[in-house]
């Protein structure tokens, strides 16, 4: 393509480095404070940041053994959730429902327990390919952090690759992990294309997500006076 | 209490009985009937499901202090309060006005009506369509009206082939119909999200009551006009 190859020339001084100069400076300007931590973090404006982790260095939030551990007082929880809907959690459809609602969210949510280093690492090649590629149509199953109900869509991915490219299906791995979480559409956008960024260093990533919210589909976001997120397209573009 | 008595019918309901052992008053799609006395959310639950989903979220290891998880538990028990609704509206509320004496005993149908549910085992949504048709027996009912049964009972914790029965059943007793024939189509993201991941896979139920069960050149009329 001869637009792209132009414009690499143009933005190439030398090192590899160089060409993500913009996105280094923007993502070092950029803090992201702990997940875990109990202080909020705030930006130039006094606006507190949310906790966004940087995602390249996040340790694993849970284990395992946290999920085992953890499972009884969730199951008693969502014991609590169906009587206080006015259901009797004693017959026989709902009689395990409680361990088996609980084991579903923790499903939903297990990209709390994987970090991005441990599926990346192999799958990186030296590669001299400075054409784009592009993998579309990844579904994307996540669940909305405001009202804990899940949003669906597909994931389309690209980039530039700057003599580093990545195994394609590395790539629908990426977006498992940053979407089997309690996320925001806008969040997780970006979070693929920062985690594509830092781990390649190409010359340019795009991500685009179209998703389906069904708290919207079932009617309940009209009714409510929260914020709306329309089930239309969000996207994350990093390009020098 | 009553209700859990009835909804405990629900699920031992067998599938041979004939149309008209089903038209009782307190029957199977009448199990709402006590929770008519609960018309607005009980405010005690509402703070008791806000714990819940607070430790919940704790226990999934997330930080229920950060800015987005601040209210989500408020506003998770309110969206479920609101999936579930169907369990405080009953079909007489509905139907009762919209019952019309009509000389018309040729097939009725609406079909396409959009379904969203969730499901009893996992507390996950399914959704996707569903197709009456009946056969009237001297009483029509508002079209609309069937799309609200469909809304009453499908907004609640639900097993799909429950749900399909519940509604031919609420028809069944609110026009005494030849017949009354109900499909209904739906993903279920338990399937889909989690579990086995299918994602194209979709469950088909049917409930077919009277002269559509008997009658095989009725019912392959309902099928073959669905699905033009």
């Amino acid at each position: 393509m001869e637009r792209t190859k132009a414009n690499l020339s143009d933005n190439l001084t030398g090192t590899p480095q160089t060409a993500n100069r913009h996105l280094e400076e923007r993502l070092a300007t950029t803090k992201y404070p702990a997940r875990t931590g109990s202080s909020q973090g705030v930006c130039e404006n006094g606006i507190p940041l949310s906790t966004v982790p940087d995602s390249w260095k996040e340790e694993r939030t849970r284990s395992l053994e946290d999920n085992e551990m953890s499972l009884p007082s969730l199951a008693a929880a969502y014991t609590t959730i169906l009587r206080g809907l006015g259901e009797d959690p004693e017959r026989q459809g709902l009689l395990k429902t409680p361990w088996r609602a609980a084991t579903a969210m923790q499903y939903f949510t297990k990209g709390y327990q994987e970090k991005i280093t441990d599926v990346l690492n192999d799958a990186i090649f030296d590669e001299d390919h400075d054409e784009m590629v592009i993998v579309k149509d990844i579904d994307m199953f996540s669940m909305c952090e405001h009202h804990l109900v899940p949003f669906i869509g597909k994931v389309h991915i690209g980039y530039l690759p700057n003599k580093r490219v990545l195994g394609l299906s590395k790539l629908a791995r990426i977006v498992e992990i940053y979407s089997r979480r309690l996320q925001v559409q806008e969040r997780l956008t970006k979070q693929i294309a920062v985690a594509i960024t830092e781990a390649l260093k190409p010359a340019g990533v795009g991500v685009v997500i179209e998703a389906t919210y069904l708290s919207h589909v079932y009617g309940y976001a009209w009714s409510s006076e929260d914020e709306q997120q329309d089930s239309d397209q969000h996207n994350a573009w990093s390009v020098p | 209490m009553q209700c859990h008595k009835a909804t405990a019918e629900v699920n031992g309901l067998c599938n041979m009985k004939k149309v008209a052992d089903l038209c009782s008053v307190n029957g199977f799609s009448e199990a709402a009937l006590d929770k008519k006395k609960h018309n607005k959310p009980d405010e005690v639950a509402l703070s008791a499901m806000e714990e819940a989903y607070s430790t919940i979220l704790r226990g999934l290891g997330e930080n229920t202090e950060r800015q987005g998880l601040k209210s989500t538990p408020g506003r998770a028990a309110r969206a479920m309060q609101f999936f579930t609704k169907g369990y405080r509206e009953t079909v007489q509320d509905v139907l009762n006005d919209a019952v019309f004496d009509e000389d018309h005993d040729e097939m009725v149908i609406v079909k396409d009506i959009e379904m969203f549910s969730l499901c009893e085992h996992h507390l996950v949504p399914f959704f996707g369509k569903v197709h009456i048709g009946y056969l009237p027996n001297q009483k029509i009912v508002g079209l609309s009206k069937l799309a609200r049964v469909v809304e009453i009972y499908s907004r609640r914790l639900q097993v799909q082939e429950r749900l399909t029965k519940q509604i031919a059943i609420a028809i069944v007793e609110a026009l005494k119909p030849a017949g009354v024939a109900v499909i209904v189509e739906a993903e279920h993201m338990c399937m889909v999200m989690r579990g086995v991941q299918k994602k194209n896979s979709r469950t088909i139920t049917s409930a077919m009551l009277g002269v559509f069960r008997e009658d095989p050149k009725t019912r392959e009329e309902f099928l073959s006009l669905i699905k033009s």
